[in-house]
């Protein structure tokens, strides 16, 4: 066992995880052209690595400070409600880690997914990261059942130099406050 | 239906109750109409004027609260030609229209207009034609019951020793009062019972939850969550209860071999809140935090009310072989913010990392069940066993993993179902209110 990096969610990235999604935030306009298509390099290939289930892989594209959040209510504050989960690369690895310990029984047999990835646009922060939004809708087969997982995703993804890494990454549902079956791929 | 007594026998149920759809039907009538089903909480609906829809069984139902903040139970279904009156989850409404012909209601139920009122018979009195009410309504603690059934014991009467329990529950807030925020919301293609079997069974998590075990063992070592399930269960103290009318409880505590706070796995934010915690609350930092884990118990509340760690999850069957749960979590009233932020996060916890391991499982047993020669389902674990005690008040005590609150349930089940009490809508201002507690 070794003991896991301690979380960094604080305060202060709770308030800026609820006005990423609040409804009040004004429209950022079009995307800048000029991000986009090193953006969609970088959405595609994490699409490519969950698709694959390469998911050690895919927890290497992220920062250290990141969180991966699937919210309920698409505009609430997740201080203050809850989520379908809020992780931090803490509890990623142990979502990971879970699948990896073949006892998961939701995951046998594996769900077989394909991830369109489309209406890819990008903004500059202004700190050096770029903000990403794009609709994705996540085909799932598992024993007899073609399931379809459609969202809004946003992104904030930090430069790397030669590559990226995501910062946030906020998973939308567009059925989000209807009855989702539960899932335990990676979404 | 006459030969319901021969499916529950002591030892053994048969699969028909999962998979008979006329079965079914007369469930959705006479369980969840007959007995008291839980409706929600009234921190749902706080405000004078607010409501929610909801369903008991398969009856719509709108739950008003009127504007001297009396609460009401109105079947969502217009009295001329049956349109559900109200579409929205939630809310604030002095009135509903029937959008199809605008025959529209007060929030107490009343017909108060009718278009083009000429025309109708001279005998047509719009005191006739209000919405049909819940006759009884209840409360005990915030939550809110209701029943068709004039004969049904009072609510009191019917929690009887499952009150004390939910009191408990209630009271690990400083205010002695939950708020309820959002709900999870899950469907399984599976019978109900299956969820209401898995309520009261301790002997599952060994097996059912080994990658939560595994994992938690293998990252976060200690005695961390469910660890209490790691071996030997029955060794460690902890208990199931069948409390009568159905309602069940299994108790953790007993398993735990540290505090809540220090068993809970390590959730998002945990550091940094138990930070602030300390700094605002000093030596008694230890005694805030442990307000934010779950109750380490499961309390039962027959037909449709799970409480489980800090949640209220209500069972709310679709058809024979599909089930929806809502999730809904309670925040502490009076306890420091922080508290109920990890609230959020721990309720996103297990749920998320184990619920789908019992998901499949309960849809694995759907199938398995669809074999018509294979016809029993067994529950005999513990039974006549030396270790089962019954206290003065008629409950039956025994070790986590026997399966007597699963026979409990299944006793209050085949008496609901073979009693067919006469089931009675009411009439604007004709429901009787208990408040129980």
């Amino acid at each position: 066992m070794v003991e896991p990096a301690a979380s960094v969610l604080d305060d202060g990235l709770y308030q800026r995880l609820a006005d990423m999604v609040s409804a009040d935030s004004p429209d950022r306009g079009p995307g800048h052209t000029d991000l986009r298509p090193a953006v969609e390099q970088a959405l595609y290939h994490e699409a490519r690595l969950l698709d694959d289930r390469r998911y050690r892989a895919w927890l290497e594209r992220f920062t250290d400070d990141c969180v991966y959040w699937v919210p309920l209510d698409p505009v609430a504050d997740p201080r203050t409600k809850v989520s379908y989960f809020l992780d931090d690369r803490r509890r990623m690895t142990d979502r990971i880690g879970l699948l990896e310990t073949g006892w998961a029984h939701a995951q046998e047999p594996p769900s077989r997914t394909s991830r369109t990835v489309s209406n890819v646009e990008a903004w500059p922060t202004g700190d050096g990261d770029t903000l990403a939004r794009c609709s994705t809708v996540v085909w799932e087969h598992r024993k007899d059942r073609l399931n379809a997982f459609a969202s809004r995703n946003e992104y904030v993804l930090a430069s790397l130099g030669d590559g990226w890494a995501i910062r946030y990454k906020i998973v939308r549902l567009v059925d989000c406050a209807g009855d989702v079956r539960k899932f335990s791929f990676v979404l | 239906m006459n030969d319901l007594d021969a499916l529950i026998q002591p030892h053994r149920v048969h699969r028909s109750l999962y998979t008979d759809a006329d079965i079914f039907v007369t469930e959705m009538e006479r369980i969840f109409g007959g007995a008291w089903v839980y409706l929600a909480h009234d921190s749902q609906l706080p405000e004078p004027n607010d409501f929610i829809t909801t369903r008991m069984g398969l009856r719509p139902l709108i739950l008003t609260r009127d504007e001297d903040g009396a609460l009401h139970g109105l079947f969502n279904r217009c009295a001329h030609r049956a349109s559900t009156v109200c579409q929205s989850e939630c809310g604030s409404a002095r009135r509903f229209q029937c959008s199809y012909h605008g025959w529209t209601y007060s929030n107490r139920g009343e017909l108060v207009n009718v278009p083009f009122a000429e025309g109708y018979p001279p005998e047509f009195d719009k005191a006739d034609h209000g919405l049909a009410l819940l006759p009884r309504l209840g409360t005990y603690r915030g939550l809110i019951f209701g029943t068709l059934n004039l004969d049904a014991p009072t609510l009191a009467e019917w929690l009887g020793p499952a009150g004390p329990l939910i009191d408990e529950f209630v009271d690990r807030s400083p205010a002695g009062r939950v708020e309820v925020r959002n709900c999870q919301r899950m469907i399984f293609r599976g019978n109900w019972k299956l969820a209401w079997d898995n309520a009261g069974d301790g002997l599952h998590p060994t097996f059912a939850h080994r990658s939560f075990l595994v994992l938690n063992e293998r990252q976060h070592g200690g005695a961390r969550s469910l660890s209490q399930f790691k071996a030997s269960p029955d060794d460690t103290g902890m208990y199931g209860l069948d409390l009568g009318h159905g309602h069940m409880f299994v108790d953790q505590r007993p398993g735990l071999q540290q505090s809540f706070w220090e068993t809970q796995r390590p959730v998002p934010g945990r550091e940094w809140y138990a930070d602030r915690i300390s700094e605002r609350f000093g030596d008694d930092a230890a005694g805030v935090l442990e307000m934010a884990p779950g109750s380490m118990v499961n309390l039962s509340i027959f037909p449709n009310l799970l409480i489980k760690g800090n949640t209220l999850e209500t069972v709310d069957p679709v058809s024979v072989g599909e089930t929806r749960l809502h999730t809904w979590v309670a925040a502490a009233e009076g306890a420091p913010d922080e508290v109920n932020v990890l609230r959020m996060r721990i309720a996103e916890d297990f749920p998320s990392l184990g619920n789908p391991d019992d998901l499949e499982l309960f849809e694995r047993c759907q199938q398995g069940l669809a074999i018509p020669e294979v016809e029993w389902v067994d529950m005999s674990k513990g039974l006549g066993h030396t270790a089962e005690e019954v206290t003065a008040d008629g409950v039956r005590r025994a070790p986590v993993t026997h399966e007597g609150p699963m026979r409990g349930y299944l006793r209050a089940w085949l008496e609901l179902m073979s009693a067919n009490a006469k089931l009675t809508t009411a009439r604007a201002g004709e429901t009787s209110f208990e408040k129980a507690a």
